[in-house]
């Protein structure tokens, strides 16, 4: 019996009891459309946690810090892990590590005209920046050879105010200088531009002014980027090396850089990197951290959700193995003349097994589609109702139904194989019938 | 010359919980190709059960059934099914068309099972019909045609895939009298055209006109067997 025959007689079998099997397979349909839904509820909950978290931050950062961390190899003669070249060298290399750069933080003043803005800057490696993954409002990104470039982070430009004026008098959320193209001051002394407190702190200090050029602004207003300014981490260093003496501050050189950003290209892999440099013997901090928590959450939901969903298409399963068994005692007869006249056993049972299969595909099939269209008027009938139910604030995203692709391809393929499954002992029967038996059946 | 079908010593007992009943007791004969057959006898002599262990439907409980070379009661039933789809053509009383087939569709359905493809399949039917003379009933449904009608598709289904041998099962216990003779016409004739073996079951006396012996059967055993003297 070639297969196109066999296709043709299962769906001529299947139209000829057309309200059976149209129950049965409104019961893969609603089997498939609980699960994929559900499912897809907790991928756009899973989303919204990681949508949410990267507007905090760049997920793909891992910031390192040294001391703190255990040594695994079990030293504990508290020698202390040093984060040096060589560590971040090593850092490097391990999997899944896209660029790691030292990293060094001066709080410093920039005076713009009459305008001041104090802003933690930090010191990194021009060469690395560019794989960083930061995004650009305006400019351009540290490039090898900068010195005294500056990257601004999205935030910065408004936050220059004129210290002789009331201070947020006239703050209107506009940046009042242009980074780029005016000439910026760059200093340790918190107080420049301000009017001096004579007498406060007795002794004054002798402060170096830097001439600064604004480079870039970064996009993103919201991550943590966004109130930094970046800048080649050997011009920084100098000048912190400028401040120590300036203040005369007196202290052990420390050894080694105070801490590192590692960029990961893939966010999966951020916790096996974590991972790795505590091995090594540093402290590690990424919100990938907080995520996977968040993530895992998730999961816990949509494994509840999901199984909601199973049981319905269990029971769908069951109906379709009702259905295949009342057929067949109806078709008791049909079998036995089809064995006698030559049916093989094989054929038998593939014949019934392909129906089965087959209201498990349609089922499949209808309810994938179906779970796509209910997946679009969550997102926006419903998002647009639960946020006027409850406000946008707060809620994560707007997304709240999620479905990827192999969700609804593995839907299909798992209706099917329950439908095959189901199908499978009907199918047996059948084949088993004995040809005479089913032709006194009359 | 050697016989086509031959039984030897066949015996076959029913149980039924303790009690068992004895369907044939020991019953042999050969038949050779292009013979037809009449296998009479009252409800309940054996005959239907004869015919059944010749098509390898049930088995002997003692006794050999050789078809060509081929030892019937030896094969499993998936080799016994694929040596009837190749060997053998069945009639039944109820003809047994499948309802949702057209009568074409019917009489292809055989060949199905042989993996014909559907062009071929066609053809062949088609010119099976004709010969039954039911051309321009192919689309019919059974439930839209007469029981002789019915039953002529029956015996066309039984022979598109020209089989060796052909059973038919009181082909004519459901039609009226005018209908069998027709039927059998056809049949017969389609038969000895094609020097097929034809093995009937009936206990329907002028249908045993039309065969060469005529095998008489009685309480599970062969009472005698008459060779019919036609013109």
């Amino acid at each position: 019996m070639n297969s196109r025959d066999l296709i043709q007689l299962a769906i001529r079998n299947l139209l000829r009891r057309k309200t059976r099997t149209f129950l049965a397979v409104i019961g893969v349909v609603v089997g498939t459309c609980a699960i994929i839904v559900m499912l897809s509820i907790g991928f756009g909950l899973s989303h919204n946690f990681e949508e949410q978290i990267a507007s905090y931050g760049n997920l793909h950062l891992v910031n390192v810090y040294q001391g703190g961390g255990y040594v695994v190899g079990g030293y504990s003669d508290g020698k202390q892990a040093i984060l040096d070249d060589k560590a971040i060298a090593a850092m490097e290399r391990i999997k899944g590590v896209d660029a790691v750069s030292p990293r060094v933080e001066e709080y410093l003043t920039f005076g713009i005209d009459k305008h001041v803005a104090s802003v933690s800057v930090i010191g990194m490696k021009p060469e690395v920046m560019q794989k960083f993954g930061f995004n650009l409002q305006e400019g351009r990104l540290l490039q090898p050879g900068d010195k005294y470039a500056l990257v601004f982070g999205n935030q910065v430009p408004v936050m220059f105010y004129n210290p002789r004026e009331t201070m947020y008098s006239s703050w209107s959320g506009e940046p009042k200088v242009d980074v780029i193209t005016d000439k910026i001051i760059m200093t340790g002394d918190w107080e420049y531009g301000q009017k001096r407190r004579h007498g406060s702190e007795g002794e004054k200090i002798n402060y170096k002014e830097y001439k600064a050029q604004g480079v870039g602004i970064l996009a993103n207003p919201n991550d943590e980027s966004a109130y930094y300014v970046y800048m080649n981490i050997d011009t920084l260093k100098t000048i912190k090396e400028d401040l120590k003496r300036a203040r005369k501050e007196i202290g052990p050189n420390q050894q080694g850089y105070q801490s590192a950003m590692v960029y990961v290209g893939d966010i999966n892999d951020v916790q096996d990197v974590s991972d790795k440099i505590r091995e090594m013997g540093f402290q590690t901090h990424s919100l990938s951290d907080w995520l996977e928590a968040m993530q895992d959450q998730a999961k816990m939901i949509q494994g509840i959700l999901g199984g909601i969903g199973a049981i319905s298409l269990l029971v769908a399963a069951l109906g379709i193995t009702n259905t295949m068994i009342m057929s067949i005692y109806e078709r008791t007869k049909e079998i036995g003349i089809m064995k006698v006249i030559g049916a093989n056993l094989g054929d038998i049972r593939r014949m019934f097994l392909l129906e089965a299969g087959m209201i498990g595909f349609l089922g499949g099939l209808a309810g994938v589609v179906l779970s796509f269209i209910l997946s679009l008027l969550m997102n926006t009938v419903l998002s647009d109702l639960l946020s006027m139910m409850f406000g946008s604030i707060g809620v994560g995203g707007s997304t709240i139904s999620i479905i990827p692709w192999w969700v609804a391809v593995g839907g299909l393929v798992f209706a099917t194989a329950i439908g095959l499954i189901s199908g499978y002992s009907p199918a047996r029967r059948a084949m088993k019938l004995s040809a005479l038996e089913s032709l006194r059946n009359e | 010359m050697k016989p086509l079908i031959e039984v030897k010593n066949v015996r076959k007992i029913y149980r039924m919980g303790d009690e068992k009943e004895i369907a044939l007791d020991d019953v042999s004969l050969s038949v050779h190709k292009g013979e037809i057959i009449c296998l009479v006898g009252a409800s309940g002599s054996g005959k239907s059960t004869f015919l059944n262990m010749v098509a390898g439907l049930e088995k002997p409980t003692r006794g050999e059934i050789y078809i060509g070379d081929i030892p019937i009661h030896k094969l499993n039933e998936e080799k016994v099914t694929l040596f009837r789809q190749k060997n053998i053509g069945f009639i039944f009383q109820a003809f047994h068309l499948l309802p949702m087939l057209t009568a074409v569709e019917n009489v292809g359905l055989p060949l199905i099972f042989r993996g014909v493809d559907n062009k071929k399949r066609h053809i062949l039917a088609k010119k099976m019909l004709e010969d039954v003379g039911l051309s321009g009933y192919e689309k019919r449904k059974p439930s839209q045609m007469s029981g002789g009608q019915q039953q002529r598709v029956g015996i066309a289904r039984a022979l598109v895939g020209n089989p060796k041998i052909i059973f038919a099962d009181e082909p004519t216990g459901n039609l009226d009298s005018s209908t069998s003779v027709e039927v059998m016409e056809i049949m017969v004739k389609k038969v000895r055209e094609n020097n097929q073996t034809l093995l009937i079951v009936t206990h329907d006396p002028t249908i045993s006109e039309y065969a060469d012996r005529i095998v008489t059967i009685k309480d599970g055993n062969i009472l005698n067997i008459e060779e019919n003297k036609r013109g």
